[in-house]
């Protein structure tokens, strides 16, 4: 930044001697004072630099923004977490599959599964919530931590962050008891952020207290997310979570595509995911659709922060 | 002389406000030459919100303008002898985003041991530095803000503040 006074008394913007050839006399008369008169002024004027401080940038080690826009992606949490005081709410819909057709236009006729969570940041780097989805009538309630922050001079190259919930199906009427109504989930999750793009692993294990038939009681899976940033209001992401070992019946992999938009206050992931299931245990446990396959449905979350601790 | 000072700035939206906030407000009080100098690294700004930290950079355009920057003097008289807390008034130039405007400030001098803390607040209005509000969902930010400085000012000599200059 240069200041005004800097500008005064930079060497770059001092009078020259002016050679004029071919001036006559009368020109001459005309711009001598007008020289001593800069000269002059040059000299008695204060040099104002001396007064001022030097402006010196701030060097800051701190973490990388924005590594995701959102604390979930379509269905996989994401590092990003909340500063100290914040509140996040976030909705989520899924419907019908798209194939449905125009009958029920291509699946929103067929119902949404809506997810609604709120998470307060307890401090910068530890949040918790609870939520609750319709399928199941799922409450639960978890926290992230994140253990390491990717730094903007790389001194911390990753983000990681843990997570565990549990969850509960309050259905009524299912004739299941309290405890084999519970299931539990823990994920680690491993980010970088590489100019506009960002890769998260997420390794995670989900375990049910009750199982229909042969299914297994705990499933393994490892979430992979990425987001790449087209602007500053627009992001594409992207997220595959293939399960490994014992598996329910009848399920695949989910895998979904979304459009993030920054709307300056507001996130709105507008996405096509092959799971209508919210939260990774239950879609590691319930999708029974393959996106590349064409068993795809639309869905959007909004996600909004209310910086409540300021 | 400080380079650790509190500076931060209140701003609204309908039925909501925010602060933003920085430790590094860097400046000094020159008695002898009735000399005041402050700056700010704007980058240093937060408001809690990551998301909202980068929209406010780039309304100010911090890449190309990185400081918001103070220069004048002090019009009222200070006494080096009194503890009390004592108003003082300064005229001098605010500069931001490019634009350089005169400005009168009202606050506070207090004399702490050897040391001197400055509180100070004033109504700044963005589009007299051609700023845009932003909005947000089509509410737009109101273009007058807070500011407030508060710092603890420690002695220097004037060759050691200065950088030799």
């Amino acid at each position: 930044m240069r200041t005004v006074y800097e500008t005064l008394c930079d060497p770059a913007h001092m009078p020259k001697p002016v050679i004029i050839p071919g001036a006559g006399r009368f020109m001459r008369s005309l711009l001598a004072p007008g020289l001593l008169l800069v000269i002059v002024l040059t000299l008695v004027m204060p040099d104002r630099t001396e007064a001022q401080l030097p402006r010196e940038r701030v060097e800051t080690d701190e973490p990388v923004d924005n590594v995701f826009w959102a604390m979930t992606n379509v269905g996989i949490s994401t590092v990003r977490n909340l500063s100290k005081g914040n509140l996040n709410s976030s909705v989520l819909h899924t419907f019908g599959l798209v194939d449905r057709g125009i009958e029920h236009l291509y699946g929103l006729d067929d119902g949404a599964n809506t997810r609604i969570r709120l998470d307060y940041a307890i401090s910068d780097r530890f949040s918790a919530g609870v939520g609750r989805m319709t399928f199941n009538k799922v409450v639960d309630i978890g926290g992230k931590y994140n253990i390491l922050r990717q730094t903007t001079t790389g001194s911390i190259p990753v983000e990681l962050a843990v997570k565990a919930s549990m969850g509960i199906n309050t259905m009524p009427n299912t004739g299941y008891r309290f405890s084999e109504r519970l299931s539990y989930f823990t994920s680690v999750m491993i980010a970088r952020k590489f100019n506009s793009f960002s890769l998260q692993l997420t390794p995670m294990i989900a375990h049910f207290n009750r199982t229909v038939g042969d299914n297994p009681d705990q499933l393994f899976g490892l979430g992979i997310v990425t987001n790449y940033e087209l602007t500053d209001r627009l992001a594409l992401s992207a997220e595959y979570l293939p399960v490994f070992g014992d598996r329910n019946a009848n399920t695949h992999d989910a895998m979904a595509l979304a459009l993030n938009i920054d709307t300056g206050g507001h996130i709105f992931q507008i996405f096509f995911t092959s799971s209508q299931w919210h939260n990774e245990e239950f879609i590691m446990a319930n999708n029974r659709d393959r996106f590349w396959k064409g068993d795809f449905r639309f869905g959007f979350n909004i996600h909004r922060v209310f910086g409540i601790g300021r | 002389m400080t380079q650790s000072g509190y500076a931060e700035f209140k701003s609204s939206v309908p039925l909501h406000s925010f602060t933003g906030e920085s430790n590094n407000l860097t400046g000094m009080i020159d008695f002898h030459e009735n000399v005041i100098d402050f700056y700010l690294d704007l980058n240093t700004l937060r408001t809690g919100i990551d998301r909202r930290d980068r929209d406010m950079f780039r309304t100010l355009d911090v890449d190309e303008h990185p400081f918001a920057e103070y220069t004048g003097e002090l019009t009222s008289s200070f006494d080096h002898d009194s503890d009390e807390k004592q108003r003082v008034t300064a005229v001098g130039e605010f500069t931001m985003h490019g634009i350089t405007r005169d400005l009168e400030v009202s606050g506070y001098l207090q004399k702490q041991g050897d040391q001197i803390t400055l509180e100070a607040e004033w109504i700044l209005n963005i589009k007299d530095y051609e700023l845009e509000p932003p909005s947000i969902l089509f509410v737009e930010v109101d273009e007058e803000m807070e500011i407030r400085i508060e710092t603890e000012l420690e002695p220097r000599s004037r060759d050691e503040t200065l950088g030799g200059n």
